[in-house]
């Protein structure tokens, strides 16, 4: 059913439908999302999505700032993803002017992405079962977060809003200190995955409110542009890094985690194994991290890439990035598109909520895993 | 004639004012007010490694009507301008603003001449008490904003504060 | 519930498999680009009113949509919306593009075909004005509701 039949319905019924703001202020948004929903009791009928209340112009401000004076914005659209997305843009300048990246270069871009994902995941984890009442696993998710943060912050300064890559490769060189804090934290990460499977995905109540829940089919998926866990917890094992390889993920050994399922339970099992599967990548580049330069020397300050239009994807801990960028030879870029994971998949919710209970809509929500500066740039 | 009366209370005690600044100062309750980046140090400062629960302020409330300190903690843009104004309005007295962040305390990063979205600084909305700076502010940053605001109440800081050492010494 | 290894046919994009043209056959003629420089590997330029078919074409091979991107050339006199594709199965990326006139910019939406492209060409209505016909709802999405300025073209400036 239509929203619009489905309103029709319950007035007929003789139910009385109500319209409810959820958001932008509201815990379990993260974020200032807000949806408009009219209700049927405790029955959604319609839910529209309004953005923008995070708008942060980072289109427009492509065109105000040098190539490389925009790499801090890079960070800022999905702040619990930074790298990858730092890396979208850079390896997008990189191709359009014909930059090298040195290997060492390449291996550290992957194992602090992949640090940063693992990161990312351990937010949404915790952020996620807040929502759906759980308030624990958020505090150890934290603390497993926080041995990342140290690392990445040795090594790059900050905590949260990297601005790490440069052109031509990163800005300081990894020690010896921050590999073996890599290496030692994989098996810790490890031992911790497998207490979370005890305590949290195999918990009763746990299971009755994502099974079932919220179910998004492959042609809904496709559709609406969804991806990443969204889709592959709908059963297509879609992932940037296998299907447009880029950086040295073709020479390192993992697998796509994909259910079949297209429910809650299935999305929220995705990322549980992408976080296993971020640590097996993590454990071969240390290994395979050869010795070398960390930049490519002389990349000029004022880059100005030949003129044209280029651009790049990854995958970001949300799915798939994508960033066009047109340059006009200039020192700053003419426009800078950026296609967000957030952004096509929150067009599902529309449809996938037709029906759902208030709750099980926000377990939907969660499971989206969202973040709304990623939607409205 | 009589100059106008501005008092921020109709009656005022005078050595139990002291205790309930005491009783404010350290079980301050913030609203859930997380718009961006300075969200995730904001929850990190209430999980456990950093734990604001020492200082009596992990019960993030979710309606305004039941919290004493709003930390506004990111970007206020234009279109977001009314809602925060209106949960500013809804929170009962006393209460007290914390600017978290550069977006909060001036626009942050995203101010450029010509910039249409983002509203400089939420001192452009309602009055602030203190400003944390910082993109974002460590957990600890946010802390020590706490034990400013609380030094504001009581007019004594918690712990003393910790100087960093002459700059003589550390070379 | 096991994880599964993804199977042989989603694997890497080989390059023979690009050196026959997949998309030779399609009535709309898509060229081949150098990915490694451009990062999509087929490009069609059409006219607005082809735009439709183009969708239509990309969606019948499997292809999903990943971006509609408004760019604006007031040297030109024009602005161009660039439709990107990626397939979820064989990891291509298709681009099509089409120029409209810039003091009447005008191209029917692919929203019946996509409905992701709602909001995509919504906001590419909101930054730039382009009218997409055909689409349901072409009101703001990231700007204030009553917005009547378009930032992102070149001559904005705020009043």
């Amino acid at each position: 059913m239509t929203p619009a039949e489905a309103i029709e319905a319950a007035r007929r019924a003789g139910n009385e439908t109500f319209i409810l703001n959820l958001g932008p202020q509201h815990p379990a948004t993260h974020g200032v999302l807000r949806i408009k929903l009219t209700m049927d009791g405790e029955y959604i009928l319609r839910a529209e999505p309004v953005a923008g209340y995070i708008h942060r112009m980072h289109e427009k401000m492509g065109e105000n700032r040098t190539w490389a004076q925009y790499l801090p914005n890079t960070s800022r659209i999905d702040y619990l993803s930074a790298m990858t997305y730092t890396h979208a843009y850079v390896a997008a300048v990189e191709r359009a002017a014909g930059i090298e990246v040195p290997r060492r270069a390449e291996f550290i871009r992957v194992i602090t992405s992949e640090l940063n994902r693992i990161s990312s995941h351990l937010v949404w984890f915790g952020a996620f079962l807040l929502d759906l009442g759980g308030f624990t696993p958020l505090l150890y998710a934290f603390d497993d977060r926080e041995k990342i943060l140290d690392m990445l912050e040795a090594i790059t300064g900050s905590r949260l809003t990297y601005c790490y890559y440069r052109f031509g490769g990163v800005y300081n060189d990894v020690d010896d200190a921050f590999l073996g804090a890599a290496r030692d934290f994989v098996p810790y990460m490890r031992e911790r995955l497998k207490m979370y499977e005890t305590l949290v995905t195999e918990n009763l109540i746990l299971r009755k409110r994502l099974e079932g829940i919220g179910p998004i089919s492959k042609k809904m998926c496709h559709k609406y542009g969804a991806t990443g866990p969204v889709m592959r917890g709908s059963g297509i094992a879609y992932d940037v890094r296998r299907m447009e390889p880029y950086s040295v993920y073709p020479e390192l050994e993992f697998d796509i985690p994909h259910y079949p399922e297209g429910d809650c339970m299935a999305r929220y099992r995705v990322r549980m194994e992408e976080m296993a599967q971020s640590l097996r990548i993590i454990e071969q580049a240390v290994a395979m991290i050869p010795a070398g330069p960390f930049q490519t020397p002389g990349v000029p300050k004022s880059l100005k890439p030949p003129a044209g239009d280029y651009c790049f994807a990854v995958e970001a801990a949300r799915g798939r990035l994508m960033v066009r960028i047109v340059s006009d030879g200039k020192e700053m870029p003419y426009r800078v598109r950026w296609r967000t994971p957030s952004f096509c998949n929150i067009t599902l919710f529309e449809e996938a909520s037709r029906g759902m209970m208030l709750a099980d809509a926000l377990a939907l929500l969660g499971s989206l895993d969202l973040v709304i500066p990623d939607i409205d740039r | 004639m009589d100059p106008e009366v501005q008092c921020s209370q109709i009656v005022k005690f005078a050595r139990l004012e002291d205790l309930l600044a005491l009783g404010r100062a350290n079980s301050l309750w913030p609203l859930t007010f997380g718009l961006a980046c300075c969200a995730i140090e904001m929850m990190a400062a209430g999980a456990s490694r950093f734990d604001l629960a020492r200082f009596g302020a992990e019960v993030f409330r979710p309606s305004p009507r039941q919290a004493d300190v709003m930390i506004v903690a990111g970007t206020i843009t234009k279109k977001m301008a009314p809602a925060v104004k209106t949960l500013y309005d809804q929170m009962p007295e006393p209460k007290w603003v914390i600017a978290m962040g550069n977006c909060a305390i001036s626009g942050g990063p995203f101010v450029y001449p010509g910039q249409y979205s983002v509203v400089e600084g939420v001192d452009k909305l309602f009055p602030v008490d203190v400003y944390i700076p910082g993109c974002p502010p460590r957990p600890e940053a946010l802390i020590e904003g706490i034990l400013a605001l609380e030094k504001k109440l009581t007019g004594k800081r918690r712990w003393p504060e910790v100087k960093p050492p002459a700059a003589s010494e550390s070379v | 519930m096991d994880i599964n290894k993804p199977n042989a046919s989603q694997g890497v994009v080989s390059p023979s498999l690009l050196a026959e043209h997949p998309l030779a056959h399609l009535v709309i003629p898509f060229e081949k680009v150098d990915y490694a420089r451009r990062g999509v590997h087929f490009e069609a330029r059409v006219e607005p009113a082809q735009v439709v078919l183009a969708a239509a074409l990309m969606e019948q091979e499997g292809f999903a949509l990943d971006a509609v991107t408004g760019v604006d050339w007031p040297q030109d006199n024009q602005m161009e919306i660039v439709y990107d594709f990626f397939h979820p199965m064989m990891g291509w990326r298709t681009a099509v593009r089409t120029r409209v006139r810039r003091d009447l910019p005008e191209v029917p939406s692919i929203e019946h075909i996509y409905p992701g492209a709602n909001w995509h060409e919504r906001e590419a209505w909101e930054f730039f004005g382009i009218h997409f016909s055909g689409h349901p709802q072409l009101t703001p999405l990231l700007l204030p509701d009553d917005a009547d300025y378009h930032p992102l073209r070149k001559d904005f400036a705020v009043a």
